[in-house]
């Protein structure tokens, strides 16, 4: 449903412009099921070439390693994904919960990635998987993944212009920046003003729980639906580009030691960084503290 | 019986994975089971969290209607801190879930319908070609302008929630943030071009052309009128379905649940059908005998259900989800069966039309039952009892923006709380339990846990089960037939088998209990 809102191009624009044939989608498609389990096995036994296969949602493997929680037609689903990756050139996991497993991975339904688990490589198609088109799964994480972001892919993956992946084997080009860049709260960031409750003007990272400056991806810097973004309007980030999402503990509130966020900013050191944010709120500019500063 | 054949059918465009077992006996279905083919356990992942966590975990429960979800988690957490949102707080919340209603409606109708009728099932069908020319997925007209015009109208609800879908911009007490008066001012002009389509594509008329149809006469009037009536998507689809007997199939139990919805805020110009406090008015009804709604009168069946094994029906509040595995006696499915009153009831925009009155309604289903035709129908037309809300709601934002859209509440340690609403697909209710800052109870039921529910303890099937029975089916490698009755419940088996599912292998639906299979 994210993808549909994708603006340049468009959904149609993209499937009319790509030259591929949208074979089969569960929301899009209407093709009948005895012409979809035709569909299938012409994919897997290789008489139907598949470019791209994009899965969305976690794998399944409950309950006690069965795989019976997420079946078509009786098979677990993860042995049909499997065999289709196989025949794929390329592999695109839609979301955490496709990349990394996301919610369920701590749960009965045992939820993983397509290729890790949570932040560890595995998942189902193991660590080492390539695909014919010689790449790992690709993964466009968040919850759900940004529409823009799915289409930049399908558009490079079919051009051929080279995708690089960071550590996670996410686009570097969109998740090589942080939630945090672009967000119109930096202002009160920087001199750490602080938001207390909902609805105030202010930073949300030192007490409302935002994982801006902590996770890699797109937010404010493509915007959602082409307008805005949770943290402009006064919603934290949860991080859901992250491996680990979601976190074991509660989402809107800061973890801290003493009032000092229990994670800081990715990458940076806690005694420069405390040293830092002191002499900031000090040199903090009346129209910040005054919240005339405008979100 | 030779003639009599059971099929297992996969389902897709239903927002999630669905497999129908139906008995058909010469060409007719006889009976029908049906359940959902994953169970996610949303609601056992929140116990242990923190006590405003279902605002972040629940909208993720679905990709197209997140912000409902959102909604009734926001609404249950108010009670609990017993904060009323402030009037532009209620304002703001409204019109973010109607601009995801409308979506929901419109993609509903013409991306998940009205695009079967472009499947190669009714490739001899004389109205083929015109459907084709419609409804072909990534090539049809109205498909393409349904992309184009639901995708616009959810940049409303990012200016208000930051993005769509999956925002949390619903706190106890309100919203979280007052959108500038310039883009309150740019999302009238949105509203107006979705309008302006919806009235000229969907309708083909102005919606107070439309409204003036309040008998299922007058529609045939209205139908006749004017080549702009017949040659909209809404012509189409009356006419289509008058040509293929769509109008005769899909008639469930003649019951119907509204929980109400869109809270009326104070000082408001908008006023609700019925004078009571929802533009969307709350009740039970059978057939057109309307009742009031109480959620005390909810329970959950679990006898033909693996999702708990716990005696007898049980309220929400106190309810358990609880799969387990293996042989349990005559139960056949993970879906538990919502009752209210302990009858099964059907719920989405034809169940909220009926509830609140509206004439035209009353009169078709009076006449013609409450069917496949009614309930689609019902969906697609409700935009235009949302639309002029919407407007009016906008502006009374826009004028008054400096007042409060949020009321400080305090932490939330301990209590017990629910929201109902009606989501796109109908009656959605979330039960809460805090207890030292943590949810310690979380029940999700869905509408399509009522609509799709599974058999209860006196072997009465759940709604859509009982709306196949009787369904003519022409070829059953591609039983479109029994898809639109189901579809026409706009069925989201992706919020659904949160608690639903069926294990064992092979064979996608558990071998039938002795009680229930056919003699």
């Amino acid at each position: 449903m994210s993808l549909l809102s994708t603006e340049t191009p468009n959904v149609v624009q993209l499937f009319q412009s790509l030259d591929l044939d949208l074979l089969w989608h569960p929301s899009l498609s209407n093709l009948p099921p005895t012409e979809q389990t035709i569909l299938h096995e012409r994919l897997v036994s290789g008489r139907q070439h598949l470019d791209i296969l994009v899965v969305e949602g976690s794998i399944l493997h409950g309950p006690d390693g069965s795989g019976m929680f997420d079946t078509r037609l009786g098979r677990p689903k993860r042995e049909l994904v499997a065999e289709l990756a196989t025949q794929a050139e390329y592999v695109v996991a839609a979301g955490t919960c496709a990349s990394y497993g996301g919610f369920g991975t701590r749960g009965e339904t045992q939820a993983g990635g397509l290729q890790w688990d949570r932040g560890q490589k595995g998942g189902l198609l193991g660590p080492d998987f390539v695909s014919r088109g010689g790449s790992p799964v690709i993964n466009l994480a968040g919850c759900p993944c940004h529409h823009d972001v799915m289409a930049g892919t399908l558009l490079a993956l079919t051009s051929g212009f080279p995708l690089p992946l960071d550590e996670y084997n996410r686009p570097q080009h969109w998740y090589g920046v942080m939630v945090h860049q672009g967000c119109t709260r930096n202002e009160y960031h920087e001199y750490r003003i602080e938001e207390q409750d909902f609805g105030q003007k202010g930073c949300l990272f030192f007490h409302m729980g935002c994982h801006g400056p902590l996770a890699g991806g797109p937010c404010n810097k493509l915007l959602w639906n082409q307008r805005s973004s949770k943290t402009r309007v006064g919603v934290p980030c949860f991080g859901c580009t992250d491996p680990e999402f979601p976190p074991p503990y509660p989402f809107f509130q800061t973890r801290n030691i003493e009032g000092i966020p229990l994670q800081l900013p990715k990458g940076i050191d806690r005694a420069h960084y405390m040293a830092y944010k002191g002499m900031a709120a000090a040199a903090a500019p009346r129209r910040l503290k005054d919240r005339i500063t405008d979100i | 019986m030779a003639a009599r054949k059971t099929y297992e059918i996969p389902l897709n465009r239903v927002e999630g994975d669905l497999e129908v077992r139906l008995d058909v006996d010469e060409g007719v279905v006889v009976d029908a089971w049906s359940a959902g083919t994953m169970f996610r356990g949303f609601e056992k992942l929140l116990v242990g969290r923190g006590a405003l966590d279902g605002l972040v975990v629940t909208p993720r429960i679905c990709g197209i209607c997140s912000t409902t979800h959102l909604l009734a988690a926001a609404k249950a957490l108010d009670m609990i801190a017993g904060v009323t949102p402030p009037p532009n707080g209620v304002r703001l919340r409204n019109v973010a879930l109607m601009a995801e209603l409308v979506q929901s409606d419109l993609r509903h109708a013409i991306l998940f319908f009205l695009v079967d009728l472009a499947g190669p099932a009714y490739r001899h069908h004389p109205l083929h070609e015109e459907a084709l020319r419609r409804f072909e997925p990534l090539r049809g007209e109205s498909w393409i302008q349904a992309v184009m015009e639901t995708k616009k109208i959810l940049e409303i609800t990012a200016m208000i929630a930051g993005q769509w879908p999956h925002s949390s911009f619903m706190v106890p007490g309100g919203v979280a943030f007052m959108p500038h008066s310039t883009e309150l001012l740019q999302s009238r002009y949105i509203l107006g071009r979705l309008r302006s389509w919806y009235e000229e594509q969907v309708l083909g008329c102005r919606l107070d052309r439309w409204r003036e149809v309040t008998s299922a006469a007058l529609l045939d009037e209205w139908l006749d009128e004017s080549p702009a009536h017949r040659e909209s998507v809404l012509g189409f689809f009356i006419r289509f379905a008058r040509s293929s007997g769509l109008d005769a199939t899909g008639r469930g139990h003649d019951t119907f649940l509204s929980f109400g919805s869109l809270d009326l805020p104070d000082g408001t110009d908008v006023a609700s059908p019925d004078g009571g406090p929802h533009l969307i008015p709350a009740g039970f009804a059978r057939g057109t005998e309307v009742e009031s709604f109480a959620p005390e009168f909810i329970t959950e069946d679990v006898s033909h259900s693996l999702a708990a094994l716990h005696e007898g029906a049980l309220h929400p509040s106190e309810g358990a989800t609880d799969p387990v595995v293996g042989e349990h006696g005559s139960r056949y499915s993970w879906a538990k069966a919502p009752r209210y009153r302990g009858l099964p009831a059907e719920t989405g925009p034809l169940a909220e039309a009926i509830v609140a009155g509206d004439p035209f309604f009353r009169d078709l289903v009076a006449r013609e039952g409450a069917g496949t035709f009614a309930r689609q129908l019902a969906r697609i037309v409700r935009p235009a009892r949302v639309l002029p809300a919407m407007e009016t709601w906008i502006a009374e934002v826009a004028a008054s923006d400096t007042e409060p859209m949020y009321h400080a509440c305090p932490p939330i340690e301990e209590g017990r709380g629910y929201g109902v609403i009606e989501a796109a697909r109908g009656a959605l209710g979330h039960w809460v339990e805090v207890r030292g800052g943590r949810i310690t109870r979380y029940q999700v039921i869905t509408p399509t846990t009522w609509n799709g529910s599974p058999r209860d303890s006196t072997g009465t099937r759940g709604p859509w089960e009982e709306a196949l029975v009787g369904t003519v089916i022409a070829e059953p490698n591609d039983p479109v037939e029994a898809g639109h009755v189901i579809r026409s419940f706009d069925a989201c088996l992706v919020c659904a088998v949160h608690a639903v599912d069926l294990r064992r292998a092979p064979g996608a639906l558990p071998p039938l209990p002795a009680a229930s299979r056919p003699r």
